[in-house]
C-alpha cells in the first residue's frame, strides 16, 4: 500500500480509524499514479480567487462579435435573455433587494451582475459549459472575450476597451461579492405538540397562484428557472 | 446443440381466446346489470358477480428471454417520470419527477429516479472512462471502472434530493400534484468505493479541507464538497463539514444494477443526506483543494435567497421531511370507509425517529407506525389507519428525526426565510379532501 510522506492530520488519523475495510496491501497496484502535468488538459477549474486561470486574454470587442453570433439567440441582444434561458444583465443589487425585503418574487431580477460572487468564476463557466450547444469549443483566449463582454453587457465593467486576462479578471469587484453568507442550520423550530395545537380555525389557501398544476393537466402558464 | 421445437397453431389459438375473452365480457356485462339490481334489494351492499374464466386462464404465455430486459406491465403505462414544461426553457438544463403516487415501499425503481441535468444525459462507455484523484494528495492517480469495482466495496440505502424539490410552493399553491410537490426525490441502494479508501489510496495531505469532483457531461458539472475544517471564501467554518464526508461513496451501482446514464453512468458520487448536486454524476476528476471553487453551482444555482435579499450559502443538508403519499391529488379516494393514510418521511441527519400525522387541519397529532427498514439519510414508509367520514378534511404528516428536530410548519419557514429560498423547503405538507373524496394541494397560513 502507498505510504503517506506527510505526517498525520486529525482528518488523516480519522480516516484511518472511520473506513470500514482495512486497506492494507492487497489493493496496491489498482490504479495508476499520474504526473500532475498530464491532468493539465482535464484540470480547468478556477477558484473564485482567481486560483486556476490559464494564460490567455480577449477584448470586449472580440468578445461581442462571439457573444451575438454563438450566445445572443439565447441570452438576448442585450442579455436580457431570451426564449426563457437566463439573463446576463439582471437587476442592480439594490433592487433586487428591494424586491426581496417587500417579499416580491427575485426569480426574474436575477442576473450575472446580483449573482454571481467572482469574475474568475464566470470566465471558468462560460469556457466549460458554454455556448450550451457545443459545450468546450472556445479557446482560452475566446473564452476571456466573451467573459469581458459578458461583463460588460452586465454591466459590471462599463469600459468597452477592456481586455481580460487573469490579472484583470481577478481585480473586478463583482456587485454581488458579499452578498453570500455561511450560517448553521437548523434555524427554524418546532415543537411535537399534541393536542390542542391550534387556538384559531386553519386559514386554508388553496388557489393555484400560477396554474393549476396537476398529473395530465401541464398547462404553459408562465416561465421561471430555478 | 439443437433446439427442440414445439409447433403450436398460435394463430388460431388467438382467435379462440379472442372471441372467449368477447363472449365473457357480455355475460359480465349482464352480471354487472344483475348485480345492480341485487344491489338495491339487498342492504345496499353490492354482491360479486359470478366468476368468468379469466382469458390467460385459456392461453399460453410468453416464453422466457422474450423480454430479456423485464418491463413493467403495460397497465402500468402511466407510471412515469414527468416535467412541467414552462419551469425550464429546454429539457436539457431541466428537471423531471418520480411517480410517488404510484410507488411502494421505499427503493425507486431507477428508471423512475427524478431527474435533473445541467447539460443533458450522456451514453459514456466504460471501458475507456477515467477517474483522476489529484490535487493535495501524494500520489495523483487515475482509475479505471474496473480499478473502482476492485477495491474494497461499500453501500448504502439513501435517499437523492434535489434542494428544489418544492421550490415552486414558497409564495403559495402551484401544483396539485405530488409528483410536482414532492417527486424531486428518490431513494436507491448504492454500491460503490468508499471516499476514505480512495483519500487513503492517494494520500491525502493534511491541509486538504475541501475536494470537489467534476462530471464529464456537457456541462462539465463541478461541485465542492466540504471535509473536516472546511471553511468558505470568507473564512467561515462549513456547518456539518465534520459530518457529512464519512458516509461518501464513489458509486458505481444502483439498487443491484450499474448506475442508469440519467443518474450518472458509469460512476458517480454519492453524498448522502445532502442535496444532490453535491453528488456529481459521469464522474471524471475528484480534487483535493484547501478552499471551495465558489462555482456557478455554488452560487448562481443551490444559495437560499434570504428576506433581505442576501444568499445564504452552503445549506449542503436535506432537513427533516415527509408527505402523504396516500390519500394525495394525484389519486383519490372513493367513498367514505377504512383506509390506511400512508406516506414518506426522510431526513438528511440520521434515522427518521417518529412521523406524526393530524387529520383535522393541525390541532390534533397521532403517532404513525413507522414502516421497517428505518434507515440513516433513507427513504422510511409510515402507515396511519383511519376511518374517512365522508366529509371534507385536512391530511397532514411531521416527521421528527433522531436529533430531534421536528419538520416546521410553511409559517415558521416563511418566518425565517421568506419566500424568495426556492431551494430546501422542508415544510408540513397539507392535503384537503373534499366530500367527493378529490385531494387538493392546500396550504394553512396560520399553523
Ligand atoms: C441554446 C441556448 C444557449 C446558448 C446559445 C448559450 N447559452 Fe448560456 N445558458 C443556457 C442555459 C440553458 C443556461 C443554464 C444552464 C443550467 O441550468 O445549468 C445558460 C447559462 C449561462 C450563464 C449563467 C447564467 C446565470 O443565470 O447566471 C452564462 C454566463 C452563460 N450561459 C453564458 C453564455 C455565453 C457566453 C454563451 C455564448 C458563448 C452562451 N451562454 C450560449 C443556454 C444557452
Amino acid at each position: 500500500m502507498f505510504k503517506s510522506k506527510t505526517s498525520k492530520s486529525a482528518l488523516v488519523a480519522a480516516l484511518f480509524a472511520a473506513s470500514s475495510v482495512a486497506f492494507a496491501g492487497q489493493f496496491d497496484g489498482v490504479g495508476k499514479s499520474i504526473d500532475p502535468k498530464d491532468v493539465a488538459s482535464w484540470d480547468i477549474s478556477v477558484h473564485f480567487d482567481g486560483d486556476g486561470l490559464p494564460a490567455g486574454k480577449g477584448s470586449v470587442a472580440d468578445g461581442e462579435k462571439i457573444y451575438q453570433a454563438q450566445c445572443a439567440m439565447c441570452h438576448g441582444e442585450f442579455g436580457e435573455g431570451a426564449r426563457g434561458y437566463p439573463k446576463m444583465l439582471g437587476d442592480k443589487l439594490e433592487d433586487l433587494k428591494k424586491h426581496a425585503k417587500a417579499d416580491e418574487d427575485t426569480v426574474s431580477a436575477r442576473g450575472i451582475n446580483n449573482l454571481w460572487g467572482h469574475a474568475p468564476t464566470l470566465y471558468d463557466y462560460i469556457h466549460r459549459a458554454m455556448p450550451f450547444f457545443a459545450p468546450q469549443s472556445l479557446s482560452v483566449d475566446q473564452a476571456y472575450a466573451t467573459t469581458c463582454y459578458v461583463l460588460y453587457l452586465a454591466e459590471v465593467i462599463t469600459d468597452d476597451k477592456m481586455v481580460c486576462d487573469a490579472e484583470a479578471l481577478k481585480k473586478i469587484k463583482m456587485p454581488a461579492v458579499d452578498n453570500y453568507y455561511t450560517d448553521p442550520r437548523p434555524d427554524v423550530k418546532n415543537t411535537r405538540c399534541m393536542n390542542n395545537c391550534t387556538k384559531d380555525a386553519p386559514v386554508v389557501k388553496g388557489k393555484a397562484v400560477i396554474g393549476d398544476i396537476s398529473v395530465g393537466n401541464v398547462k404553459k402558464v408562465g416561465e421561471g428557472s430555478h | 446443440m439443437s433446439e427442440e421445437k414445439i409447433t403450436m397453431p398460435v394463430s388460431g389459438d388467438e382467435q379462440a381466446v379472442a372471441s372467449e375473452a368477447r363472449r365473457s365480457f357480455l355475460r359480465k356485462s349482464v352480471a354487472v346489470a344483475g348485480g345492480a339490481v341485487m344491489a338495491g334489494t339487498v342492504a345496499g351492499r353490492a354482491a360479486a358477480e359470478p366468476l368468468a374464466i379469466p382469458p390467460t386462464n385459456k392461453m399460453l404465455g410468453r416464453g422466457v428471454v422474450s423480454v430479456p430486459y423485464g418491463m413493467p406491465s403495460k397497465f402500468e403505462a402511466h407510471v412515469v417520470r414527468r416535467n412541467v414544461e414552462w419551469l425550464t426553457p429546454d429539457t436539457i438544463a431541466s428537471i423531471s419527477f418520480t411517480p410517488l403516487q404510484d410507488l411502494e415501499g421505499i427503493i425507486t425503481p431507477a428508471g423512475l429516479h427524478f431527474e435533473r441535468y445541467h447539460g443533458g444525459a450522456v451514453d459514456i462507455d466504460p471501458a475507456t472512462h477515467r477517474l483522476v484523484v489529484h490535487g493535495l494528495v501524494d500520489k495523483p492517480m487515475i482509475f479505471t471502472v474496473d480499478d473502482l469495482k476492485r477495491m474494497p466495496q461499500t453501500s448504502g440505502v439513501w435517499f437523492m434530493e434535489c434542494p428544489a424539490n418544492g421550490a415552486m410552493e414558497w409564495r403559495g399553491v402551484q401544483m396539485d400534484s405530488l409528483q410536482f410537490t414532492h417527486g424531486m426525490i428518490s431513494c436507491s441502494e448504492w454500491v460503490g468505493v468508499s471516499l476514505l479508501d480512495l483519500m487513503k489510496a492517494v494520500g491525502v495531505k493534511k491541509d486538504a479541507t475541501w475536494f470537489y469532483g467534476e462530471g464529464a457531461d456537457g456541462s462539465g458539472l463541478q461541485r465542492s464538497i466540504p471535509l473536516p475544517g472546511a471553511k468558505d471564501q470568507f473564512g467561515k467554518p462549513i456547518p456539518d463539514a465534520d459530518k457529512i464526508y464519512k458516509d461518501i461513496i464513489i458509486a458505481y451501482a444502483q439498487n443491484g444494477e450499474a448506475l442508469r446514464p440519467e443518474n450518472g453512468y458509469p460512476i458517480r458520487i454519492v453524498v448522502p443526506g445532502t442535496e444532490a448536486n453535491l453528488s456529481v454524476k459521469h464522474l471524471r476528476r475528484i480534487k483535493f483543494t484547501n478552499k471551495p471553487l465558489v462555482t456557478y453551482q455554488e452560487t448562481r444555482h443551490y444559495t437560499d435567497g434570504m428576506p433581505d435579499g442576501r444568499f445564504r450559502q452552503y445549506t449542503l443538508i436535506n432537513e427533516t421531511n415527509s408527505v402523504v403519499t396516500f390519500p394525495c391529488p394525484d389519486k383519490k379516494l372513493s367513498g367514505k370507509g377504512a383506509y390506511e393514510i400512508r406516506g414518506l418521511a426522510w431526513s438528511g441527519r440520521g434515522k427518521v425517529k417518529a412521523v406524526d400525522v393530524s387529520v383535522d387541519g393541525g390541532k390534533t397529532w397521532k403517532e404513525a407506525k413507522l414502516v421497517d427498514p428505518v434507515l440513516s439519510k433513507c427513504l422510511t414508509r409510515f402507515i396511519f389507519p383511519w376511518e374517512w367520514d365522508g366529509k371534507e378534511t385536512l391530511v397532514m404528516s411531521r416527521a421528527m428525526d433522531e436529533t430531534g428536530y421536528v419538520q416546521p410548519t410553511l409559517r415558521q419557514l416563511r418566518e425565517v426565510r421568506g419566500t424568495n429560498s426556492i431551494y430546501h423547503k422542508n415544510s408540513i405538507q397539507t392535503w384537503k379532501i373534499t366530500a367527493n373524496g378529490e385531494v387538493k394541494n392546500v396550504q394553512i397560513e396560520n399553523l
